[in-house]
């Protein structure tokens, strides 16, 4: 019977500090096992449990792409004790990886729609997996225009410059990258993610929006698609809570009926209007 | 389904200990009746129900889950092998109230879930032969028919008995109760269709009639969930998670990792939603921030979310635990009557 408490051994083959208040790490880890990468098939918007023997475990969502092949890319923010104790960690050492756990997003019913994905911070992760994911050519012609908006308080903090640097260079996404305020050496765009959305959003028809982020910056943009016409059905967001199982067996994480670890963590807006607000 | 008549009590226990099978049945301990591993001739059948609930024969308290070593000399150095899922001898649990039997199948449906199979409960659940005891005089605190049960229930059995002179009725009611039973000695066939009907009407009569949860089951989740009464309803609450600790159907763990210079051990404990630490975030941010919110989780889960999620199954299945415990005397029968008044 397979075990999914059981992880996955991985070596951390790179480690990258990623903002310059080094509170934001990203492991790329690869697996110790022949056969276990086959067994975590993943898919974007899905997450796994970091198992570190002896720390415990904590769940963080997929960066990578699955369509990124030898490796797993997880983005970790320094909080507690298992995080704290992984930004520590060197190239090398061994842990483990549990997963893959909750729904990617609807992928398959986003088909043919334009859409409209929306960062605040370090919740970028999911999206830069959405986001690679999307512009493989066997994949990209399945949708429509794609318009990232992306904002971080300030340059040091925005992840991935990599990445979203080279999508701004391709014409088959818009990249809308901004911070809070003016700073020295940044030539991009100034404003909060609400107004930019507010500038930028392509009209609602055909069109989804995925928004990941802090729950303020959450509050002011649901507004701006709601203004714009949006349809619930259409806003589409992933949630946060404490988790231990990540199979909705061991309780904590549930938002009315619906555990965010195995019905989640992505739920529309009609969704979560039906769900108290326990998250 | 077949019915038989055991003649003695004893014949019968001793035949289900030489079955093959672990034998667990209701034994005294430290003056209260509990669960356990028991030689027949120490089982004790003089009892309203168990001082705890049976979850515990398949969901321990505290549960090593899997072990790592820090010996670099070779290569599985902290990498978690798991523990406790080799093949075990199954158990012929004897003497469950149809209540309990009930709250097993319920919590069962969770971990054995749409989506995952939790292995430590599977491999000690999935083989056991659950034997259950009618209630022919049920307790003070005794509710299973206001929440859709019975003394007689036969859900989560494979087999349910009823004390009968020196000996037993018993009644299969799985296959596997069947085959269970069918080679055992000291059993005769026989008719007990009638005498079980009687008993039946008679023991429910003397219990509670049906809770009216209709208003409940219609509403909207959040009308429940922001009824003005949960502020006051919480008023004495203490958080203790006494009825948690109690509960046939809280089934909430905490997973923890512990350590020395040698290796260590990943293990669950029981947890309870009444506690601040369930589910704060990270960030200091709690979702459920004060009593108010947990106790309301807590009887929002057993009268709404889990009838939501198993065809209108109650969560609570009225074996009156908690309400015989709970140091401020807070009454899950008046919540749910004050749930489905609004």
């Amino acid at each position: 019977m397979h075990n999914p408490y059981l992880p996955y051994p991985v070596r951390i083959a790179m480690l990258r500090v990623e903002t310059e208040d080094k509170n934001l790490r990203t492991f790329k880890f690869e697996f110790l096992n022949l056969g276990d990468e086959e067994k975590f098939a993943y898919l974007p918007g899905q997450f796994a449990e970091l198992s570190v023997s002896g720390q415990g475990e904590i769940p963080i969502g997929i960066a990578s792409s699955p369509t990124e092949k030898g490796f797993v890319l997880f983005t970790v923010n320094r909080v507690g004790q298992v995080s704290s104790f992984m930004h520590n960690m060197k190239e090398g050492d061994v842990m483990g990886i549990r997963g893959p756990l909750g729904h990617p997003y609807p992928l398959d019913r986003l088909e043919g729609k334009n859409l409209l994905i929306i960062a605040g911070g370090f919740a970028v992760t999911t999206l830069r997996s959405t986001i690679t994911w999307m512009l493989q050519p066997q994949n990209r012609p399945k949708y429509g225009k794609i318009t990232f908006v992306y904002g971080a308080r300030s340059p040091g903090l925005l992840l991935y410059k990599e990445e979203w640097s080279e999508w701004q260079k391709r014409d088959d996404i818009d990249v809308f990258v901004t911070i809070d305020r003016e700073a020295p050496g940044w030539n991009g765009r100034v404003g909060f993610v609400p107004t930019v959305t507010k500038e930028v959003c392509p009209p609602p028809q055909n069109t989804a929006a995925i928004i990941c982020g802090p729950p303020i910056m959450i509050k002011f943009t649901q507004p701006v698609l709601e203004a714009a016409g949006y349809s619930n059905d259409d806003i589409i967001m992933s949630l946060e809570n404490r988790m231990k199982c990540g199979l909705g067996i061991c309780g904590r994480c549930n938002v009315g009926p619906e555990y965010v670890c195995k019905d989640g963590p992505v739920f529309t807006l009609t969704q979560l209007n039906q769900l108290p607000k326990e998250y | 389904m077949t019915e038989y008549i055991v003649k003695d009590k004893l014949t019968f226990l001793r035949a289900l200990a030489s079955s093959g099978y672990n034998l667990i049945a209701p034994i005294s301990m430290k003056n209260k009746i509990q669960m356990a591993p028991t030689d027949p001739d120490k089982v004790d059948l003089d009892y309203l129900n168990t001082f705890l609930s049976p979850k515990s024969l398949f969901f321990p308290q505290t549960e090593k889950m899997m072990a790592f070593h820090k010996d670099l000399t070779k290569s599985d150095a902290f990498v978690y092998k798991p523990l406790g899922l080799d093949q075990v001898k199954p158990s012929v649990i004897f003497g469950l109230r149809p209540c309990d039997a009930k709250g097993l199948s319920v919590i069962d449906k969770i971990f054995q879930n749409n989506r995952f199979t939790d292995p430590y409960w599977n491999t000690k659940y999935e083989p056991s032969v659950k034997i259950g005891l009618a209630c022919l005089n049920p307790g003070p605190n005794c509710f299973c028919t206001a929440v859709g049960g019975s003394p007689f229930g036969e859900i989560g059995l494979d087999a349910i008995t009823l004390v009968r002179g020196n000996g037993f009725g018993l009644k299969t009611l799985s296959a596997k109760g069947e085959e269970f039973l069918k080679n055992t000695s000291g059993l005769e066939i026989g008719d007990l269709t009638g005498e079980i009907a009687d008993l039946k009407k008679k023991v429910e009569a003397s219990l509670p009639l049906p809770l009216d949860l209709s208003k409940v089951q219609g509403a909207t989740i959040l009308s429940i969930f922001n009824q003005p009464h949960w502020k006051t309803t919480a008023d004495r609450c203490l958080n203790c998670g006494t009825c948690t600790f109690v509960c046939p159907t809280c089934h909430c763990f905490d997973i923890q990792d512990e350590q020395d210079e040698e290796g260590g051990v990943r293990i669950r404990n029981w947890d309870t939603c009444m506690s601040w630490l369930y589910t704060v975030h990270g960030t200091g941010h709690n979702p459920r921030p004060t009593k108010t919110e947990r106790m309301r989780q807590r009887f929002m889960h057993k009268i709404k979310y889990i009838p939501m999620k198993q065809d209108g199954t109650c969560g609570c299945i009225g074996c009156g635990r908690c309400v015989q415990l709970c140091p401020v005397n807070i009454d899950i029968r008046e919540v749910a009557k004050q749930m489905n008044q609004g």
